[in-house]
């Protein structure tokens, strides 16, 4: 039977992992707070393990495009087998294989969440994510090509992961129509959690009503992962940055970037931004415009 | 059918083969052949009724249906054949690797021999075992325990029998470049595996011969902290560590090895010393975990104080 795969897609340092935490706190009744060692909604997509056991083979002796036609048929596979939906991270982008199939097949997909932020603010965090300085991370936001794990001398634990530029990513799964979607801003979970996370249940068909939400939210408040990172450590968090959960302030950009940075970075994904509320009706740069006034 | 062109010996057991195996080294004399591996038609759509069946594999009571698209599909019996049927315009390299991979570990299986992902490293008369998922630093290990002189018994496949001694698979290890580089192994003489990936094939200079009993198995992981850490497994708790780091595990229960298999690793459970090794994930540190499990052997008594 298959149950199909809800996709949890963002591009990185956008609220994933807080999503998923989320999702754990609200299947799994934790007593007082969410274990953020022990998620377990699913693997991320790119799990290197998660595809191996269904081949029989190493996917190790593939190259990448090669592993990339064959993750179709381990998702259909994994979602014929669940008995109920499977939550999985992801950050590739939504993209074509050579053969003209998507990566991620709509016959095992339930839908996908898509999660967004402003990439201001994403800058910030995917620079101490992958311990670059900020205009690296702005000139990795930029390039189309831009990939995780995409080394050819050694091999990872994950997969190659083709993520775009930060603008190409947001609409490749905004703009999914195979799939249904649901696009919800990292700085609408922040400031008017419950209603973000009511429509975030409905939607991946988790129980909705205030109360559940509510009791879900307190458990995994952003200050509560930080303080359980602080004293256990996180196993998700790459080796060299210092800490996982660090700010998850919207709006940290207008005090760290500088004038040429927020320019650069309004040049690179002016359309996207501006689509999704992260620019005013002048073309200035904004923490995020109430939902309301976005048409999107 | 013709007689096979190639006999060789390997994982104790001697092959006759259809496709040429270089790595193998050739078999002694004339002997009669254990396993046969020949080239003919594998269904397309698989078994008829497995017990478990991926798009990609099948297994039923005694037989594997292995599919690696656009390479080849195999189908391996009772352990002891192996049918090969390629995919048009596939190479003999790519098909080789699955060959000596997953479909002798499958032999392996059906044969009743307990066949751990792992690598195992001479050390005096007895070896010791490096288990781990793909990707863990097996043979970037085992090379660097080459380096120093041991003789390598296996590599990813790793053979143990029922009196608990590894059989030698054959002399090569597999090796990426980045772990060639930091091994100052030089790969520009080296052959690569697959043309597709930037991984060689790196010949072992003095082929271990003999079985050797295990000694110690450890099993290999990483975390995203400074520290390495060891930790002695005893007990009860060995058994699920050796079930979950046994060669394509996923294989088993539809094999219908599931029960054998779990005596296989309590018997094996009782003979060895088992150990967890984690090592920082950034930057692989070899030399400090090469000297780690240096003291933990000597404090095991495996090796001279």
């Amino acid at each position: 039977m298959s149950a199909g795969i809800f996709w949890l897609a963002s591009y990185p340092k956008s609220g994933n992992t807080w999503t998923r935490a989320f999702i754990a706190s609200l299947r799994h009744e934790e007593p007082e707070e969410v274990d953020i060692n022990a998620l377990h909604t699913g693997a991320i997509a790119s799990d290197r393990g998660w595809i191996d056991e269904v081949l029989g083979f190493d996917s190790a002796d593939l190259d990448h495009d090669e592993i990339d036609l064959l993750r179709p048929a381990v998702y259909r596979w994994h979602a014929d087998e669940a008995e109920e939906h499977g939550y999985h991270k992801v950050h590739d982008a939504y993209t074509y294989l050579a053969n003209g199939e998507p990566l991620f097949p709509a016959a095992c997909t339930a839908g996908a969440l898509c999660i967004i932020r402003n990439p201001l603010d994403v800058a910030i965090s995917f620079a101490h994510h992958n311990h670059c300085t900020i205009d690296q991370s702005i000139a990795n936001m930029g390039n189309p090509d831009f990939a995780f794990s995409r080394a050819t001398k050694r091999m990872d634990n994950q997969l190659r992961q083709k993520l775009l530029s930060w603008s190409a990513h947001v609409e490749s799964w905004a703009d999914a129509d195979e799939i249904d979607r649901l696009v919800v801003r990292y700085e609408d979970m922040r400031h008017d959690s419950l209603a973000t996370f009511t429509r975030i249940c409905s939607f991946l068909q988790l129980p909705d009503d205030a109360a559940s939400v509510q009791a879900a939210l307190d458990k995994c408040a952003f200050e509560k992962l930080q303080a359980q990172e602080q004293e256990k450590g996180f196993c998700e968090k790459s080796p060299k940055h210092e800490a996982f959960f660090r700010k998850g302030k919207v709006g940290d950009w207008q005090e760290t970037l500088s004038p040429e940075q927020i320019d650069r970075i309004i040049n690179d994904h002016h359309a996207v931004m501006q689509r999704f509320g992260y620019l005013d009706a002048d073309g200035n740069p904004v923490p995020a415009l109430p939902l309301e006034q976005i048409a999107a | 059918m013709n007689s096979p062109a190639y006999r060789y010996n390997a994982f104790g057991l001697n092959i006759h083969s259809h496709i040429e195996l270089p790595a193998l080294p050739p078999a002694i004399g004339e002997v009669t052949a254990d396993v046969f591996i020949s080239i003919g038609p594998v269904s397309a759509s698989g078994l008829e009724k497995p017990n478990k069946a991926t798009p990609f594999y099948q297994s039923a009571e005694n037989i594997l249906w292995l599919n690696v698209p656009d390479i080849a599909r195999f189908l391996v019996r009772d352990g002891n054949s192996i049918v090969v049927d390629p995919y048009s315009g596939s190479d003999e390299q790519s098909i080789r690797l699955y060959l000596l991979g997953s479909c002798m570990g499958a032999i392996l299986h059906q044969r009743g021999v307990l066949v751990m992902h792992g690598n195992a490293v001479r050390f005096g008369d007895r070896c010791v075992v490096f288990a781990g998922h793909s990707g863990a630093g097996k043979s970037t290990l085992a090379a660097a325990f080459h380096k120093r002189g041991h003789e390598i018994l296996a590599d990813d496949v790793c053979a143990i029998d029922a009196e608990g001694h590894v059989a030698p698979s054959f002399p090569q290890l597999k090796l990426w470049q980045d772990a060639a580089k930091r091994l100052s192994i030089d790969t520009d003489e080296l052959n690569r595996i697959r043309l597709q990936v930037e991984k060689y094939a790196y010949p072992l200079d003095n082929p271990a011969m003999e079985h050797l009993p295990v000694a110690a198995i450890y099993i290999l992981n990483s975390h995203n902290r400074d520290e390495f850490e060891i930790e002695s497994i005893r007990g009860m708790q060995k058994f699920n560590p050796l079930k979950n780091n046994t060669y394509r595990v996923g294989y088993l229960d539809g094999l219908g090895l599931k029960a054998e298999h779990l005596g296989l690793c309590s018997k094996l459970a009782g003979r060895i010393h088992l150990s967890r090794i984690t090592r920082p994930n950034h930057g692989f540190k070899l030399d400090e975990l090469v000297e780690m499990i240096m003291g933990d052997l000597r404090n095991k008594g495996i090796v001279a104080a």
